[in-house]
């Protein structure tokens, strides 16, 4: 067992790093944060130096962890034009991945993902937004809630339902993914201010009123659209994780150089503090562990959805223990640095991509059908 | 709870309802308004612990903190004005015999901003925190207590908690009147413990009330959130944890110890509390127009400026122990 990165990914998470640090700068975090403003410039500076490539998962973990160790407010802008791609890569015909993922690959689009709805977050299965076919299209009706890049993205994967569940108990089944654009008519979004944190990226409400989308841009086989993203989050929550690592990670680099820096200037450092960031450097060690063992089996063909709810769990309350600990190691400095930040933006890693609640739900479901990795 | 408390409780939550609960949005994003202040000063908040020859209203410790408690529920900045005026500005004054400046704060005439500086933990010379700047400022040195006259050079601030209240930070500090050497500002500190907390746990009680309606009315998989084991069963162990909290702050007890007690209890509680009210209302508890994500910021951006984990654990282990301890 090799606990180590091969020296390629070593290399490339300090490319990564030096680009964060240099152009992460704290005035455009800062900016950014305040406005609630999208870094587009980033995000295409991060695709011309080829940080964000999707064709290798492991670049992609990587290159989350290290962005969200600087700021994760435009880490996470920089590594998001492509939310979704996943199911479009996997499900998606030749027509739709050549029509749509170039052109993001390409930076000239962004795409976002379409599940959540304003009456269910968690509740995936028991979504409202419908599709009927009329003609040779999809006319949608429906509205989606806490969109990621939904008044800046230029289409969308979108689940909907197409059809009533055979059976009450089945409510999952009947849904599909759509491919849906933004000029698409009916089709109108409201981005939503005010966010406790991550307020870099863009989120949004999408409302759809009597949508048509063609019926090519099906993604896959209808009826199949809940596999089709539960298979996705099952991605997402492993880049979720990084995410939450790198939050961990950048609150364990501020709260460490804080007490050194105390240290060197003769201020007494007792233990309790010291305590502190250790209990903090030994669950980011332990949730980054877990994280690289659900990668693994993820990018080995061979998911493990409760090494991954662990993983994504696990790591996402790491983050709001480290940035929460960081703020009372650092006292009133932390109030002043953008450890503050930090902290704003960790919490929204146990709710988005599942809920920590949810996650919980899966790993003891699995537990219980005796369904473990043994 | 003495009667006096219990109609305190009353008026304080009729006032929060009719004067901020509706604007407590607002007062996030724009501040406390010059209506909000003079209401104030009108219902007499300011002073309302001081006694009654020193021109305030000489209520009881459990009245006074009843004030906070309520005013914490519905909005923690204008809590912390309230604190900061009467268990912390006002009672330097009142200790430095400054009883004609006292007379103009409680009257509204004038106000004071506070540099808490080296009373609280991990501020540095380089900069500091300055609370409501004015024209003349209480500044906590190393020292001493002094009033620093003239508004410091400020510089562009980050405000993580109490939005509702100027807070911004600046590099240099004038000499200023020496109003009270440092030990005696320690001892006031010592000596607000039971205000602070009263602060977070009117902050817990503001965002777990929050999290027990959402979670009534809130449905996930066809039940309400409040059905499922892990929502209940949270939420209402930390309703009682809190009301138990809650006892021993409006007790008769007024005990120093006591206080220091509470506040380390109570400033852990609040994060903790605050951090599941939000947890429970999922991605709305996200956003600031539910209210509840106001709580979660204040209580860790309180913690750092009215519970010192070092100093106060200090203090109370000295406490328990009879004599220094928890210094290596």
């Amino acid at each position: 067992m090799d606990f180590d990165l091969p020296e390629e990914l070593e290399e490339y998470r300090k490319k990564v790093r030096e680009f964060a640090l240099r152009e992460f700068t704290p005035e455009l975090a800062e900016k950014c944060d305040r406005e609630e403003k999208y870094p587009d410039e980033l995000r295409k500076k991060t695709l011309a130096e080829g940080l964000v490539d999707f064709s290798n998962p492991w670049k992609t973990m990587i290159a989350i962890e290290e962005m969200c160790r600087v700021d994760p407010g435009l880490g996470i802008s920089a590594t998001v034009p492509y939310f979704g791609a996943e199911v479009l890569m996997l499900h998606g015909s030749d027509h739709l991945r050549e029509k749509y993922l170039s052109r993001v690959a390409e930076g000239k689009a962004i795409m976002g993902l379409g599940v959540t709805e304003p009456g269910g977050g968690s509740d995936v299965a028991g979504l409202k937004t419908n599709a009927r076919k009329e003609n040779g299209k999809y006319i949608v009706n429906g509205g989606k809630m806490f969109i990621t890049n939904g008044s800046i993205a230029d289409f969308f994967v979108m689940l909907v339902r197409t059809s009533p569940p055979d059976d009450p108990k089945k409510r999952h089944h009947g849904l599909s993914v759509l491919v849906v654009e933004k000029n698409f008519k009916g089709f109108d979004s409201n981005q939503l201010k005010g966010k406790l944190g991550v307020r870099a990226t863009n989120t949004a409400e999408l409302i759809l009123n009597n949508v048509e989308v063609p019926e090519e841009n099906l993604v896959g086989e209808e009826g199949k659209g809940f596999y089709y993203i539960m298979e996705f989050f099952n991605i997402s929550r492993v880049f979720v994780a990084a995410q939450s690592i790198g939050i961990a990670q950048g609150a364990l680099d501020r709260a460490t150089a804080f007490l050194m820096n105390e240290e060197s200037r003769g201020h007494f450092v007792g233990e309790e503090r010291k305590f502190k960031l250790a209990e903090i450097a030994t669950r980011v060690e332990a949730s980054r562990l877990l994280m690289y063992k659900a990668a693994s089996y993820l990018f080995n063909y061979r998911p493990n959805p409760m090494i991954t709810s662990m993983a994504k769990g696990y790591a996402s309350e790491t983050a709001t223990f480290a940035a929460e600990t960081a703020m009372e190691i650092t006292g009133a400095t932390g109030l002043q640095t953008d450890l503050e930040r930090l902290f704003r933006d960790s919490k929204i890693m146990e709710i988005w991509e599942g809920t920590s609640e949810v996650e919980k739900i899966v790993i003891s479901r699995m537990m219980m059908k005796g369904d473990k990795n043994e | 709870m003495n009667d006096q408390t219990e109609m305190m409780m009353d008026n304080i939550r009729q006032f929060a309802q009719a004067n901020i609960n509706d604007i407590a949005l607002k007062i996030e994003r724009e501040g406390v308004s010059e209506d909000l202040y003079n209401s104030l000063i009108q219902q007499g908040l300011i002073g309302a612990n001081l006694p009654a020859e020193m021109g305030g209203a000489g209520l009881d410790r459990t009245s006074y903190d009843a004030i906070l408690f309520q005013l914490a529920r519905a909005s923690p900045s204008v809590a912390f004005h309230v604190f900061m005026n009467n268990s912390i500005i006002l009672k330097i004054l009142e200790k430095a015999s400054k009883k004609d400046m006292i007379g103009q704060i409680v009257s509204g005439k004038i106000r004071l901003g506070l540099i808490p500086g080296n009373i609280i933990e991990g501020s540095s010379e380089k900069s500091n925190i300055i609370i409501e700047p004015s024209k003349m400022n209480i500044y906590i040195g190393k020292e001493n207590a002094s009033l620093v006259d003239g508004m410091p050079e400020l510089l562009k601030s980050k405000s993580l908690g109490l939005r509702g209240l100027k807070t911004d930070l600046f590099t240099s500090i004038k000499d200023g009147e020496k109003l009270l050497p440092y030990g005696d500002v320690e001892k006031i500190w010592n000596e607000a413990s039971w205000d602070a907390a009263a602060i977070f746990l009117g902050i817990s009680e503001g965002a777990l009330e929050k999290a027990i309606e959402y979670t009534k009315v809130r449905k996930t998989f066809n039940f309400p959130l409040k059905d499922y084991e892990p929502v209940a069963f949270r939420l209402s162990e930390l309703k009682s944890e809190l009301e138990i909290l809650k006892n021993t702050l409006f007790s008769d007890d007024s005990k120093e110890q006591m206080g220091m007690m509470l506040k380390t209890i109570s400033a852990e509680f609040a994060r903790r509390a605050t951090k599941y009210a939000l947890q429970f209302h999922g991605g709305y508890g996200y956003l600031e127009d539910f209210g509840v994500e106001k709580f979660y910021r204040d209580a860790v951006a309180l913690n750092a400026l009215m519970f010192r984990p070092i100093l106060d654990k200090r203090a109370l282990a000295a406490s328990i122990y009879g004599e220094k301890s928890g210094y290596l």
